[in-house]
């Protein structure tokens, strides 16, 4: 195998040692000079899923040397440029995509179907993950296995077990893993976050969040997968089910069993940012109760309309997770959040990639006021790509966002089950509850397994 | 109780929203309707044989809270006939997966049967992984001797998964397999499970591994040093982080600085201390992390 700068140092950590053979050999390109970033101060990337979600992850060959501004759906303000990166591993399992990401990103990517022969390789630093909802907890666990910080995308898991293993893996390994509910990176949630933390509407005693429903689906016959694409890969750890058009990609979310609605999709999103405000990363709720309909017909069988309601307890409030409920009177958008204080109430809108809106009081209070509580994100992809360097845990955590995955997994069980689940947040178990428990964690299948 | 034949033919109306109100109301509906579930099930019409499907799971939820509900035993027997030779595959997996739900250890006998049937047996697999209880895992350690090689790395994930303490035998006699494929998922199996054996293990040799079972073959051996740690075996514990330091990976020196440190011996310290000035960037970064929560724990 030919052994690279980058594998050199990373595999010898014989900087120091090395360091007067180094100097050298290294020619003065790689140093930095004739306007290149030095390799070493240069990400390599690979990405797992480069469907509509994970294009939006790719850093082309031809942007290397230039600045190349932040995306500016992942948070942060003003105009920020990346830290300089390539995309230099590729992986998916439809060979159509594929191509179209390699074409995209240019110069000689290495092309991958399977996202192990990516992981391996150890020029590899960091993994963008934007693959279907069912793979995200096993992706993150062996990509830390082999080494690789990772940027995945929501909702982080889809079983409590799965997002228990994926905290773990990340510590065994001392990965930084950032989860892509970027709305906390977003001004206007820093902005509220301030508003409330600093007690501006008094004790907060309830969220409600609102969403549009999930789509009820059709009948769609199953058919053969197409040839470009390996579906017993796509399906992975999951349980098997016939490839149908109306499951995979794009609209394999309102599925339970791969993406879990619009509570699974969105509530990733509006409930990371209450979680976030409410300082509740690191427990959660002590009841949950789901309420509402599956789609009548039609192959899908993930809730239409839902209700949840989660009680938390030391401090007492209510998060309330309803397609459709009541939307702000505040602000015009499509789905949010108010928090309801003791003194006043504030909206909190959005909080993916289309931006985060919140009420002018909040901007006002950020503006004149010292809030220096709450971390403020330079944005999720910067800050993830900072905590590379500096080893930090990001804003959106494993840990915090296996929290807000519990909610939505959570919340679909109750759902399913149609029974209120008394939850134990530290234990995280359901209280005499013995089915429930067994759909805590879902056994892999084939050669997937956490 | 509901009457049944009203029950089924509401399944089977043209008006999707009758069949949905059927389903719903399928946990007041007799254990008795079971294998004429399981046959519409398999209709070709659609929207019944989706009605069918909900309203098994509807009457499967009724009686899952309680594992001493009255009926949950009629309910399970009625799965379990689903689950056999005279229904469509599609409709003995449905049956096997909600069997994972409510099944208790009386049904093993009766789910074991399958196991080495190549279209059932990962249903089947994955309904006694989520048994509780020590017959579901005997019934995996016994189905593993009979297993063709292909299906045996699942088998041992099965056992790993549920922490079999009694396969940790016959891991330590899987990591000597000749299939690579094999020897690797028992050493998977062995970490996960973290049970010390009566004698060192002969892990397999990492030059008859690809690139990728090197890696699971590693993490193997630290989930099973995160194990002994959990049980207080500090000792062999420390003795897999020194090993882990030891190579040139910087992700397995973090990882041991981090074992290190949650170990929070002095030993484990004096080791921890060798990489706090390492050159790596990354384990430097890590190893003094390290350092200061063990500091912060001890305090």
């Amino acid at each position: 195998m030919k052994t690279s700068r980058r594998r050199f140092l990373k595999h010898t950590g014989a900087a120091a040692a090395g360091g007067a053979l180094l100097f050298d050999i290294v020619p003065a390109r790689a140093l930095g000079l004739q306007g290149q970033p030095a390799p070493s101060d240069v990400l390599n990337l690979g990405h797992i899923g480069i469907g509509g979600r994970g294009r939006g992850f790719l850093r082309p060959e031809a942007d290397l040397g230039k600045q190349v501004p932040a995306p500016p759906n992942l948070g942060g303000e003003g105009t920020r440029f990346l830290r300089p990166a390539r995309s230099m591993a590729l992986c998916d399992v439809d060979a159509q995509r594929l191509d179209m990401a390699a074409t995209r990103v240019g110069g000689k990517p290495k092309l991958y179907r399977d996202f192990r022969r990516l992981l391996e390789d150890p020029d590899v630093d960091a993994v963008y993950i934007a693959s279907p909802d069912h793979w995200h907890a096993l992706h993150t666990i062996l990509a830390c296995q082999a080494g690789k910080d990772v940027y995945v995308e929501k909702p982080a898991c889809n079983t409590i077990q799965e997002g228990r293993a994926m905290v773990a893996a990340a510590e065994r390994y001392g990965r930084v893993v950032q989860v892509g509910s970027q709305g906390r990176s977003q001004p206007a949630a820093w902005q509220a976050a301030n508003y409330i933390r600093a007690g501006r509407l008094g004790r907060v005693r309830k969220v409600a969040c609102w969403h549009y429903a999930s789509p009820a689906g059709d009948w769609t016959p199953d058919a053969d997968p197409p040839p470009t694409l390996d579906y017993d890969l796509w399906v992975g750890p999951a349980r098997w089910v016939p490839y149908n058009p109306r499951r995979t990609h794009g609209s394999f979310r309102w599925m339970i069993d791969f993406g879990g609605g619009q509570i699974r999709d969105r509530g990733a999103h509006v409930m990371s940012i209450a979680n976030w405000i409410m300082d509740a990363d690191h427990t959660g709720p002590v009841s949950v109760e789901a309420k509402g309909e599956p789609p009548h017909d039609g192959m899908y069988d993930s809730g239409v309309t839902m209700e949840v309601t989660y009680e938390f307890r030391n401090p007492e409030w209510t998060l309330i997770w309803a397609q459709p409920g009541t939307p702000s009177t505040e602000l015009d958008a499509r789905y949010g959040a108010v928090y309801w204080g003791e003194t006043g109430n504030l909206t909190v809108t959005l909080g993916d990639g289309q931006g985060t809106a919140t009420d002018l009081k909040a901007k006002d209070f950020a503006a004149h006021c010292d809030c220096g509580k709450a971390f403020k994100s330079p944005g999720h992809a910067e800050n993830f790509e900072d905590c590379i360097r500096t080893r930090e845990k990001p804003i959106m955590h494993m840990e915090a966002a296996h929290r807000v995955a519990s909610l939505c997994v959570l919340g679909n069980i109750s759902f399913q089950l149609q029974r209120k689940l008394e939850w134990d947040p530290v234990a995280e178990r359901c209280k005499n509850d013995d089915e429930a428990n067994r759909l805590l964690s879902r056994p892999g299948r084939g050669p997937w397994h956490l | 109780m509901l009457d049944d034949q009203k029950f089924l033919a509401d399944l089977q109306d043209s008006n999707a929203d009758v069949r949905f109100a059927a389903w719903r109301q399928a946990g007041q509906a007799s254990p008795a309707v079971i294998p004429q579930l399981g046959k519409l099930a398999a209709s070709s019409q659609p929207g019944s044989a989706k009605a069918a499907r909900e309203a098994l799971a509807t009457m499967t939820h009724a009686v899952g809270k309680d594992p001493s509900a009255p009926i949950r035993a009629a309910v399970v027997k009625g799965l379990l006939d689903l689950s056999g030779d005279g229904y469509a595959l599609p409709v003995r997996v449905h049956a096997l997966r909600l069997l994972s739900g409510i099944a208790g250890p009386d049904a093993v006998p009766a789910l074991v049967k399958w196991i080495q049937q190549p279209d059932l047996r990962e249903e089947v697999v994955f309904c006694l992984e989520r048994i509780p209880g020590p017959a579901a895992a005997k019934a995996l350690l016994a189905a593993y001797r009979d297993a063709p090689d292909i299906f045996k790395p699942r088998l041992l994930a099965a056992l790993g998964h549920l922490r079999v303490a009694e396969a940790v035998g016959l891991c330590t006699e899987a990591m000597r397999s000749a299939n690579a494929e094999i020897a690797v998922a028992a050493v998977k199996a062995f970490g996960r499970i973290g049970a010390k054996p009566a004698t060192p293990p002969a892990l397999p040799d990492p030059k008859t591994l690809s690139a990728w079972q090197q890696i699971e073959r590693l993490d193997g051996i630290l989930r099973y040093a995160e194990a002994r740690a959990k049980e207080g075996d500090a000792a062999e514990a420390l003795r897999v982080y020194r090993q882990a330091l030891e190579r040139p990976e910087e992700h397995w020196q973090c990882a041991a600085v981090i074992g290190l440190a949650r170990l929070g011996s002095a030993e484990a310290a004096a080791v921890l201390l060798t990489r706090l000035n390492s050159p790596n960037s990354t384990v430097r970064i890590t190893a003094r992390n390290a350092w200061k929560s063990m500091a912060a724990s001890k305090a």
